[in-house]
């Protein structure tokens, strides 16, 4: 009632306000000294004007060169962790990279990995899940996502909120069967759903190691490894498969076999794992050619260690091989290619646009490098490309 | 030295057939006669056997005419006669001589026709293999279910240097070996009223493509590189006298077009280097497709067949129908419909059809007697998009039919005429769209119908299980006017696009066992490679074998690798082979190594005389470069036995670094949850806040949900200052406006509260700007905007005064000067400066 009495007086109001506001924005920018660069740094890393005091501290640790404590005092802020970083990873958990979607395990876990410093790497590897602390939040559950949307609903602080623990207790999984935030429930019930589960594999390369399946493709590798349900002559032209489907799929198929045993239960609305049985849904459309691979278990091997791919920088002191989706996890994370990822999205979410020039590519190889031999500290990452980007 | 060996549901096939040259008959007819053959009027003595009974009415009547082997081979005619008409049995002794009841389709009578004796189809092909299922029949069981294969050592042949076709019609810096200099203009000059798509009349291959690409790549199969004077292109004009031309504009002359022809492949064959094989490769022998054993037959279930399609003519018009079973049902190709490679018929976006015309009738003659039927097809879709496309249809137009087969998306769809349905054959049996019966792959679909069932389908060997609720009923309201089609309907409104490799229909309804008896022996015809390690093992007769067949129009198949020795007495040892590819005149295959990663031991333990032992269980497609009469296919490995090959991985190539982007701006603007934690950080009102919650609900993805500054919009700012009026409201309505606006008070009317406008202005200034912030909006600009809207713009420059919301023009009904407007201009004001660029830029 009262807003609607507002808003019928206040029309004439609104009007010239928003003639106002076009006005106001009309200003040139002035180069950015101290306490601009810390205005930008604070507004890029928190999502949020700072606060006076908290903007005059910044300047003083910019002034000092202190650029590190600068971002520090950022971060600090909540809506580092409620807004930017959700915002940063609402996009990985869902097809349609969309945003717009509430706060799940996926997006908490990242989270808190990155306030408490975790070891990134092992985010498609970790047997561990963030839960909040709030209350009046219903528990978490395996099989619906009550519990972080009462966060979200209710705006609550993760960087305060945010407790980890475990997916082999909450989730009911096997240690062994724990593979960072692809056996959330919320990656489950976006990527295991239906289909041939290739899908996590393509959103997890897409996610982090910043390459959909165009940018892998590889004609050269073995199609030895390719199910039965890959037509090799789709509509009767195997011109098609020669040239375009094999190019994924060579590749593709052999790491996502890691997922053999996972599934989403649509009827029970949780994650599905089968030890030692391989879901059904890998052997579906198994006429459409009946010498492609039948897949037995999930022994994954990474083809990418060969061919055009081998850019990605896999890690030489692991095998290049092995079974189920944690090791797998591992594979990918310990490549140059996922540090790289983590990099430039992280320059992107704050200096608001792709490494454009040498300098940018440089910086972000530096910042890379420090990522890998510092322990995977993504919120290093962001205090150094927001430093980098703070202005001039 | 051959070897017999046990291969289960494979016929007994011999290669050992020395054919004899025939010693008389006319020459292959250009015209083929179409006329059915009918049963002569038998006067002679009776069959003296009951093989003799079976041979008078299973082959003898069906050639004894005079259109067919009873023109010459009768009596007092061409020896061996037998197709005598004065007495069967006389017949009979001279048809044993050129007939193997085990091997109908190695009948020396079969494959004599096969080469183009005198067969009374367009097809010599169709001929044969109508004569072979005549001498099936005759054969009764003797022929069926043939269990063994015989394999047939290959002659040896090196790898060798090979030539390829160049990749590109056009090669610029070697004219010689470019098609687009040498053979496509011949072509275009000459050809392009037919072989173009662009002609009145087109006819497939398009090789007088006026696209030089398109013209290539259908020209391919049309020239031997290996021997120009094999090309097809020479022979139609040399041999068959095909629409030569006149050259240099005298005469129509076959010699001289032909000639030309074969000049201009000549050099364009001359021009393309030889590529030779890396001599540090481990090699097997080599060999073509046709070099291997064939592993035609299988085990089909093939009693009751009525019409039969094998699509093995690969050029004309017509589809034979190879049943056997007169009149023929041939089928005339019209519209966008073309032959594929490996045996099959293309039908494309453009509405093809094969049609049946009058003689669709024997469908009608032939199952209203038994009142049930199947039809059977090995079909790959095009797509799984396309709807009501009728795959095989034997109707009269969209509402008529007596049955049809067709595919909607992902399912199957059937409609079959009978006392339960309609005359449209509805309501149809259509397959549950979960199941996705349909896929864009070969698949072998059968359609049954029986009086008791109704309607069955049957995907890749397995029923469906949809089941029909219309259940079965009589076809005594069949209409015996309409017309068989595969591919479109009569009224051609319904095309189906995709390739149809084999159709049959039965004047019963198969079993789920016959069924699955056809769909295991597979389409199409495959060979047993055999390539030579023998040098590579040590071991006597050694081989790799593959199972290969042509998959499609572009590529083969390659399956089921076996280690065996032909020597009976051989023992393998023990044989590492590893990393084995399959190699293509003279190179590895590019793509399609899938037994690259191959890491296997021949064992004694493993290995089975007369079997081998399997390498691998899949199979690959490998691509057809000159086609099967050409391609030589070797292997090559990595290791085999003590023979190594030390393959270097080829170093990744780096990505080029990308160009530098163009100067993008500095600034962004914050997105929607920014916004809304940056309004709530400002006013200290909190998020949760009922109203807030529900704005921010309403106008959350109406915000920027990017932040390029470049892709703001103006419906982004109408959502912006919506939200920022709702903070204002809330931040106005709390208590903690008294905090936020020290000194401001409230219970005055407008000009009185606003009679000092720094108490209104400056806290907006420090929470919502930022002091000595020189990126920001300078606090000057703010005031004198914030100054206009609480008291308006003085007359300047011929333009009148403007009021402001404190000396706001009496005649608006809003402008009360009471506390309760001087609460709306603090909101107001506040969403100016929360709703501005202040805030939302970063």
């Amino acid at each position: 009632m009262k807003q609607g009495r507002f808003k019928h007086q206040a029309r004439c109001a609104v009007a010239m306000a928003g003639a106002a506001l076009m006005a106001i924005q009309g200003w040139a920018p002035a180069l950015a000294g101290p306490r601009e660069q810390a205005k930008r740094l604070h507004d890029r890393l928190a999502g949020v004007p700072p606060a006076d005091a908290v903007l005059t501290q910044m300047e003083n640790d910019i002034v000092a060169k202190n650029y590190d404590s600068a971002a520090q005092r950022a971060m600090a802020n909540k809506n580092f962790y409620n807004v930017t970083l959700k915002n940063f990873v609402a996009p990985w958990t869902n097809r349609e990279r969309t945003v717009f979607v509430p706060l799940n395990d996926y997006t908490a876990t990242v989270i808190g990995m990155v306030r408490d410093d975790v070891d990134f790497s092992t985010v498609l590897s970790a047997d561990l899940l963030y839960v909040g602390n709030a209350a009046g939040a219903p528990a978490y559950s395996a099989t619906n996502n009550n519990h972080y949307q009462y966060l979200d609903d209710n705006n609550v602080d993760l960087k305060t909120a945010l407790q980890p623990a475990t997916q082999s207790g909450l989730l009911g999984l096997p240690v062994a069967a724990t593979a960072g935030i692809m056996t959330t429930h919320a990656a489950a019930q976006a990527f295991f759903i239906a289909g041939t589960n290739r899908a996590m594999f393509r959103f997890t390369m897409m996610n982090h190691l910043c390459r959909d399946l165009e940018q892998l493709q590889d004609s050269s590798l073995p199609p030895d490894r390719i199910r039965q349900d890959v037509s090799r002559s789709p509509g009767g032209d195997s011109r098609v498969f020669l040239n375009n489907c094999i190019t994924c799929h060579d590749g593709m198929d052999p790491l996502a076999q890691a997922f053999a045993y996972y599934n989403y239960d649509e009827l029970s609305g949780q994650l599905a794992y089968t030890a030692g049985v391989v879901q059904a849904k890998y052997t579906i459309n198994s006429d459409n050619f009946k010498f492609g691979y039948v897949t037995t278990d999930d022994h994954w091997d990474n083809y990418y260690r060969k061919g055009a791919n081998q850019i990605l920088g896999f890690d030489g002191a692991l095998p290049g091989s092995g079974t189920g989706a944690k090791s797998m996890g591992q594979e990918l994370a310990h490549s140059d290619g996922f540090a790289q990822c983590q990099v430039e999205k992280v320059f992107k979410a704050v200096c608001l646009r792709e490494p454009g020039n040498k300098t940018d590519r440089d910086k972000v190889t530096a910042i890379k490098n420090t990522f890998k031999t510092s322990g995977y500290k993504m919120k290093q990452v962001f205090a150094d490309a927001a430093v980098y980007c703070m202005g001039e | 030295m051959n070897r017999i060996l046990s291969v289960p549901h494979l016929l007994l096939v011999s290669l050992a057939i020395v054919l004899s040259a025939c010693s008389g008959g006319a020459a292959t007819t250009a015209n083929p006669n179409a006329q059915t053959a009918n049963a002569a009027s038998y006067a002679g003595p009776a069959p003296g056997t009951a093989d003799v009974q079976a041979f008078k009415v299973n082959l003898w009547q069906n050639i004894n005419t005079a259109n067919r082997c009873g023109n010459c081979h009768k009596a007092g005619g061409q020896a061996p006669m037998f197709a005598r008409a004065d007495d069967v049995n006389l017949a009979y002794n001279d048809a044993l001589g050129v007939v193997s009841l085990a091997q109908p389709d190695q009948s020396r009578m079969v494959i004599k026709v096969a080469g183009g004796h005198n067969c009374w189809l367009s097809s010599p092909a169709a001929c044969a293999d109508i004569l072979t299922t005549w001498i099936k029949a005759w054969a009764g069981g003797v022929a069926a279910g043939g269990t063994q294969i015989q394999l047939q050592a290959p002659t040896i042949k090196d790898v060798g240097s090979t030539k390829t076709f160049p990749a590109n019609a056009t090669v610029s810096d070697k004219p010689n070996a470019s098609f687009e200099k040498t053979i496509w203009p011949l072509l275009l000059a000459n050809c392009s009223r037919c072989h173009s798509a662009n002609a009145t009349t087109p006819q497939t291959p398009y090789f007088a493509s006026t696209d030089v690409n398109e013209a290539y790549a259908n020209a391919q199969a049309k020239i031997n590189i290996d021997t120009p004077a094999l090309s097809r292109l020479y022979v139609r004009l040399h041999d068959e006298s095909h629409n030569c031309w006149a050259p240099g504009g005298g005469a129509v002359s076959c010699p001289n077009s032909s000639a030309i022809m074969l000049a201009a492949i000549q050099t364009f064959v001359d021009g393309i280097d030889v590529r030779a094989v890396d001599p540090a490769l481990v090699l097997s022998k080599a060999l073509t497709l046709y070099d291997g054993t064939i592993a035609s037959g299988g085990s089909r279930y093939d009693t009751g067949l009525i019409a039969k399609w094998q699509f093995k003519e690969g050029s004309g018009t017509v589809a034979d129908d190879t049943s056997g079973v007169d009149p023929a049902l041939n089928l005339t190709l019209a519209g966008d419909t073309g032959w594929v490679g490996g045996w099959g018929v293309r039908f494309g976006p453009n509405g093809g059809a094969a049609r049946g015309g009058a003689a669709s009738r024997k469908l009608y003659d032939t199952i209203r007697g038994t009142g049930e039927y199947t039809v059977e097809v090995w079909a790959a879709p095009a797509n799984v998009t396309q709807e009501d496309a009728y795959m095989a249809s034997y109707s009269g137009g969209t509402a008529a039919r007596n049955f049809t087969m067709s595919q909607r998306a992902y399912q199957y769809e059937m409609l079959a005429r009978s006392s339960a349905t309609d005359a449209d054959g509805a309501p149809a049996l259509l397959t549950r769209d979960a199941d996705r019966d349909a896929q864009a792959s070969l698949q072998h679909v059968v359609l049954t119908y029986d009086p008791v069932n109704g309607r069955r389908l049957y995907v890749n060997g397995n029923y469906t299980g949809d089941v029909d609720t219309q259940k079965g009923g009589t076809i005594g309201n069949w209409d015996d006017t309409f017309i068989f089609l595969l591919g479109n309907e009569t009224s051609g409104n319904r095309k189906w696009q995709g390739t149809i490799r084999f159709a049959a229909v039965y004047n019963h309804a198969l079993t789920q066992d016959q069924i699955q008896q056809n769909f295991t022996a597979g389409v199409g015809e495959r060979y047993f490679l055999l390539f030579n390690v023998s040098a590579l093992t040590g071991v006597s007769q050694a081989y790799v074998m593959f199972e290969v067949s042509r998959y499609d129009s572009y590529s083969y198949l390659f399956s089921k690798p076996t280690f065996i020795s032909l020597d009976p007495a051989a023992k393998p040892g023990n044989i590492v082979i590893k990393g084995m590819r399959i190699g293509v005149n003279g190179a590895e295959a590019k793509v399609g190594q899938a037994y690259a990663p191959l890491d296997t031991t021949v064992t004694d333990a493993n290995y089975t005389a007369g079997v081998g032992q399997r390498l691998s269980a899949v199979g690959t497609v490998i691509a057809l470069e000159k086609g099967p009469d050409s391609d030589l296919f070797f292997l090559s490995f990595d290791q085999i036995g003590s023979s190594t090959h030390v393959r270097t991985e080829a170093a990744a190539p780096q990505p080029a670094v990308p160009d530098d982007e163009p100067e993008s701006s500095q600034l962004g603007v914050r997105v929607f949850s920014e916004i809304n934690a940056s309004l709530a950080e400002i006013t200290g009102v909190s998020m949760n806040d009922a109203g807030v919650r529900a704005t921010y609900k309403l106008v959350e993805q109406q915000l920027p949900s990017v932040p390029t500054i470049e892709s703001f919009v103006a419906a982004h700012q109408v959502g912006v200052a919506q939200l920022a009026i709702q903070y204002c409201d809330a931040l106005v309505e709390s208590g903690q406006v008294a905090t936020f606006f020290p000194g401001l008070s409230f219970a005055s009317p407008p000009a009185t509260a606003f009679a000092d406008t720094t108490l209104l202005i400056n806290p907006l200034l420090a929470k919502g700007v930022g002091a000595n912030i020189g990126t920001q909006p300078s606090d000057t600009d703010v005031r004198t905007e914030l100054n206009r809207l609480l008291y308006g713009v003085p007359a300047a420059g011929g333009n009148p005064a403007l009021p402001g919301l404190v000396n706001c023009n009496a005649s608006d009904p809003t402008c009360v000067q009471t506390p309760a407007r001087t609460k709306i201009i603090t909101k107001a004001a506040c969403a100016t400066v929360l709703g501005s660029g202040a805030v939302l830029i970063k």
